[in-house]
């Protein structure tokens, strides 16, 4: 896995194939809608999807904290899929072995569990969070809010490529518009959508295990 | 056994009142059917198939009965009649009906469809009518209820109708899967008889009807042929031609004199946005015909699709443009012209659809071909070859349908619960699970009960409840979502349409939806709509004046050429070349057959043709077997794949019926000398696997599995907002089932449906056998060529590399840098 160190607002944000962002100065790492609990959700409605992905998932989490060692982790919205089940327990053992690290999540449109159950797990619950003047909400904003820069989610991006012979490919990525950056999804269970980025602004997509830059 | 038959003599005696003597058909379907057959009625449409068998359980019943049978009622659920179209239902029922009245016979026709009031329903759940006429999917919902079983309890005939159009298709294992439940509650009291148009597999399809074990099915074949006037529409001026296209509204005015000429005409197009492309422009075309011409598609509202059959029916329209929509069985006997707009893409749909006109015993079918290109003329002139010489397709069964059967499995637990070896045995002994193995049976069972590979304690799943070998749904609500979602065999979700102010107008799918803003036009049911917004699964709209609209495009609307349809054509073919062909339409098209020579080539039958041009768009490389399109695009992804062996190259794929083509922006290196090393069948299957985006296709077959399968929640009706966290897409489930359960069966039937079914591989080997044994002709064009046109501008696409990811993101970026 080989991250890409994008300088932008005078901050060292490393780009991880491992649909997270590393941010150097804040020691933090940031990573959007996981939707853990989503496969158990499925179960519990009798649709059999394989029951192995939570663990998939919080396994490369657990990857990216060993590598990086942040002292806080960032989701930005739909940290959980939907009410709570028996997968958000799992979590919440998975969550002992880093009882030191802060987890800062920013309230998506599925973090719907009551405020109690975010506690036990150890979770601070913030509608929207600024940190050096960058803010972080879960759906993107349009327009300039005042802040340096934003962060968002929701959207589970993808960057469409068209090439000579009609050539098309079609890949997850981090998008950095004009005022506002959208993350890919980090759970492997959440679909994605076609991003249609204005020329100038940067794109970078996950090929594999490498991060290459689109535009 | 008519001189001792009772019944038999009241039949013959009210026929003789309206002067009708029975076709010695249908007196071998009585005789069969009262020794205790079971078989295959095989009958062109129009001359009483229904009645050789309808009529045969009348005689069992009035000679079991001679004394009583005019006043016997309350009898009880004798006979099960399976149609797979809901609008053939209330025809038949009205037909039989009006012989019992004739005949004195006092039983109750009932007919069970998604249509049926729910007030019918419940009265009939009270006493049964004597005669239930029922869809597929209406009968595993009669198996969905609690104590079903005291439903059958005097069943003694099933008769599965226009079993051709089912025997292909999932709904017709549907019917083989009800059919093992009813024999296994009936045993040897049960007859089962299907009625079945020529097909080239009808002894294959009276096993699959009765089953692999049964031995003495037979089949009664009247020998009774339909004459059938085959005539193409030819343009003015074929030079000023398109050489490609599918809509065909350059040639409309020439459509014309024939609707103008005849009583009715039924206007067949191959897609639905075709028919309503054709309905706005004949309208523009001909204001005389507003009020007189009707549309007819899937989409459309069923009411108006009922109001347009029985105008149709009495005579009312002077035309209907339609789809395959109306291919099907109903008597319209006012249709003396039928117009195919485009290729049929098979003999069979096209006797069909020949049919439909003409509908009296011995009457002329006139049918007219209208192509849609200049090149479609040859296939018209395949078309009658083929009907001579009676080259009718096969339809092959559905096998191993894991989907269909966890649909089934869990109707019977959500009904009274199933004992697993009592339903093994009767599901092992279907055709289409004769194959199925003891570990697969265990890995469905626990799907349904432990939800496949459950990992560790905390896992919540739930479904159907095991105790001992006895399975049953005991959740109201779970069993409630499965009888809504039976029969849901359509894959794309579809969304209903409805004006602002109320009234409905038809379905439309989400995906060409989601591409609207609302304001845009779009065109439905032969009305402008403008879109305002989706809510609760309902599109929005209201009348539109706008000039320009979009039609939408329906997938699965195209169909691929059917073998033999691909053989007549390259005969076709090498006449065009000899030159002295009697054939209207390729007399026409030799304008063109001379610029495709001066050209390039015309390939002779022991020929293949590939050209080699250069455009602005790349390096194109168009290869001609005439296999049809399923079998061009395998191709294609093989000779890509082995080219790309040579040098790291990447392509873009095309196809159509006629050919395929490659397109690089490298210059492709297949030269006289390698190219039939490039089409062998050396490492045929290895390559295949390797070569084809084995995994592109099975994810668009995942679609249907996991609909059928239950794997996509569709909501309640109403209670569609609430359960948002249960959506998901069919590709994102097959790609977590990918990578975490790539053991799942319904996977692993998404590729055999790939691989069988669409990439038929048996017949991809044929055409390498014959490339292998012609002589292979490369030219190089300095342009394009008639042949090639049709593929460059009108396919669809496919991508195939050896180039590796970062190479070709890099190379796509600099190119649009």
């Amino acid at each position: 896995m080989v991250a890409e160190i994008f300088h932008f607002q005078e901050q060292h944000w490393h780009l991880s194939p491992q649909r997270a962002i590393f941010w150097e100065e804040e020691k933090a790492l940031i990573l959007s809608d996981l939707h853990l609990g989503k496969a158990a959700h499925f179960r519990k409605a009798g649709i059999a999807v394989p029951a192995g992905i939570v663990q998939e998932d919080l396994f490369r989490l657990q990857q990216l904290i060993t590598h990086y060692l942040p002292d806080r982790i960032i989701i930005v919205g739909d940290m959980f899929h939907s009410r709570e089940n028996n997968e958000v327990q799992y979590f919440k053992l998975w969550r002992q072995q880093f009882s030191r690290i802060s987890f800062d999540l920013v309230k998506g449109n599925h973090d719907i569990m009551a405020d109690a159950v975010y506690e036990q797990l150890q979770i601070n619950v913030h509608p929207a969070l600024t940190l050096r003047n960058i803010h972080f909400i879960h759906e993107p904003c349009e327009d300039n809010n005042g802040f340096a820069y934003t962060f968002s989610g929701h959207l589970h991006p993808a960057f469409v490529m068209h090439g000579a012979g009609r050539q098309r490919l079609r890949l997850p990525c981090f998008y950095f518009g004009r005022h506002c950056g959208i993350l890919p999804a980090f759970g492997h269970f959440t679909g994605s959508a076609n991003l249609d980025p204005e020329e100038r602004d940067p794109v970078f997509v996950i090929a594999g295990k490498s991060i290459i830059r689109a535009q | 056994m008519q001189q001792r038959s009772g019944g038999w003599k009241v039949i013959n005696n009210w026929l003789g009142e309206k002067e009708l003597k029975p076709f010695k058909f249908q007196e071998d379907a009585w005789k069969a059917y009262l020794q205790g057959k079971s078989g295959i009625v095989n009958a062109p449409t129009g001359f009483g198939k229904t009645f050789s068998l309808f009529l045969g359980a009348v005689i069992a019943w009035i000679d079991a009965h001679p004394k009583d049978y005019t006043h016997k009622t309350k009898n009880g659920l004798q006979l099960l009649w399976i149609t797979p179209l809901r609008a053939l239902a209330k025809d038949l029922g009205r037909a039989m009906e009006s012989a019992l009245q004739e005949l004195n016979v006092p039983w109750q026709v009932g007919i069970r469809s998604g249509d049926t009031p729910v007030a019918t329903r419940a009265a009939q759940k009270k006493q049964m009518p004597e005669v239930l006429i029922i869809t597929p999917e209406s009968l595993h919902l009669l198996l969905a209820q609690k104590e079903y079983p005291s439903v059958f309890k005097h069943l003694h005939t099933v008769v599965v109708d226009e079993w051709h159009e089912l025997i292909g298709s999932k709904r017709g294992v549907m019917v083989e899967l009800g059919l093992s439940r009813l024999r296994g509650l009936r045993q040897d009291q049960l007859k089962v008889w299907g009625i079945s148009a020529t097909i080239g597999n009808l002894d294959e399809a009276l096993e699959v009807l009765l089953g692999p074990y049964h031995s003495d099915g037979l089949i009664i074949r009247a020998k009774l042929k339909k004459n059938i006037a085959l005539k193409s529409v030819i343009p003015h001026e074929i030079e000023n031609y398109p050489w490609a296209g599918h809509l065909g509204i350059k040639m409309l005015p020439q459509s014309l004199p024939i609707i103008n000429d005849s009583q009715t005409t039924l206007i067949f197009t191959n897609t639905r946005s075709q028919s309503e492309l054709w309905y706005q422009a004949l309208l523009r075309e001909d204001p005389m015909l507003a009020g007189a011409l009707a549309l007819h598609h899937g989409s459309i509202d069923m009411e108006l699709r009922i109001w347009v059959e029985e105008a149709l029916h009495n005579g009312i329209l002077k035309a209907v443009v339609c789809t395959a929509s109306l291919d099907l069985g109903v008597d319209f006997r006012p249709v003396d012209s039928v117009i195919q707009v485009g290729s049929p893409k098979g003999v069979a749909r096209f006797l069909q659809r020949a049919g439909r006109s003409g509908h009296q015993p011995g009457a002329i079918s006139k049918i007219f071909f209208l192509p849609t290109h200049a090149l479609e003329l040859v296939e018209a002139a395949a078309l009658k070859a083929a009907m001579e010489q009676d080259l009718i397709e096969s339809r092959m069964p559905v096998l191993l349908a894991y989907d269909v059967l966890l649909q089934y499995l869990m109707t019977l637990a959500v009904s009274d619960g199933f004992h697993g070896n009592e339903i093994w045995e009767e599901v092992r002994h279907t055709f289409c699970y004769q194959h199925i193995t003891e570990d697969d049976w265990q890995w469905l069972l626990s799907f349904l009960t432990t939800g496949g590979e459950a990992l560790g304690s905390y896992d919540e799943f739930k479904k159907v409840e095991r105790e001992g070998n006895f399975y049953i749904c005991r959740s109201r609500m779970m069993a409630m979502r499965h009888r809504l979602h039976i029969g849901t065999i359509v894959s794309d979700a579809m969304l209903k349409v409805k004006f602002m102010s109320g009234g409905y107008i038809g379905v439309i799918e989400e995906g060409f939806i989601s591409r609207l803003s609302p304001g845009d036009s779009f065109t439905l049911a032969g009305r402008n709509l403008e879109f305002i917004l989706i809510k609760d699964m309902t599109v929005l709209v209201r009348k539109s004046n706008s000039k320009r609209s979009i039609v939408p495009s329906y997938q699965g609307g195209r169909i691929p050429l059917s073998s033999n349809l691909g053989r007549m054509l390259r005969e076709k073919f090498n006449e065009a070349l000899s030159r002295n062909t009697k054939d209207p339409e390729l007399i026409a098209l030799q304008p063109l057959f001379n610029l495709q020579e001066e050209l390039s080539h015309i390939p002779k039958a022991n020929e293949l043709l590939i050209e080699q041009i250069a455009t602005k768009d790349g390096y194109h490389l168009f290869v001609y077997p005439f296999e049809g399109r399923l079998v061009h695009e395998v191709m294609a992804a093989l000779l890509a794949y082995r080219i790309s062996r040579i040098q790291p190259i990447t392509f873009s794929i095309a196809m159509n019926d006629y050919g395929f083509e490659l397109l690089s922006d490298q210059p492709i290196p297949l030269t006289a000398e390698n190219a039939k090393q490039l089409f062998s069948t050396e490492n045929l299957l290895m390559e295949l696997q390797t070569s084809v985006n084995a995994t592109e296709m099975a994810r668009r077959k995942f679609r249907d599995i996991a609909v059928i399968a239950g794997l996509i929640f569709q909501g309640y009706p109403g209670k569609h907002k609430a359960n948002r966290h249960l959506q998901s897409s069919a590709s994102l489930l097959f790609n977590v089932f990918k990578d975490y359960d790539p053991q799942n069966l319904l996977l692993k039937q998404a590729f055999n449906e790939a691989f069988f079914y669409q990439m038929e591989e048996a017949r991809l080997r044929e055409t390498l056998e014959r490339i292998a044994v012609s002589r292979i002709v490369i030219t190089t064009p300095q342009k394009l060529t008639p042949f090639c046109f049709p593929i460059k501008v009108d396919s669809l696409r496919d991508t195939m590399t050896s180039e590796k990811l970062e190479d070709r993101i890099k190379k796509l970026i600099t190119v649009n840098g």
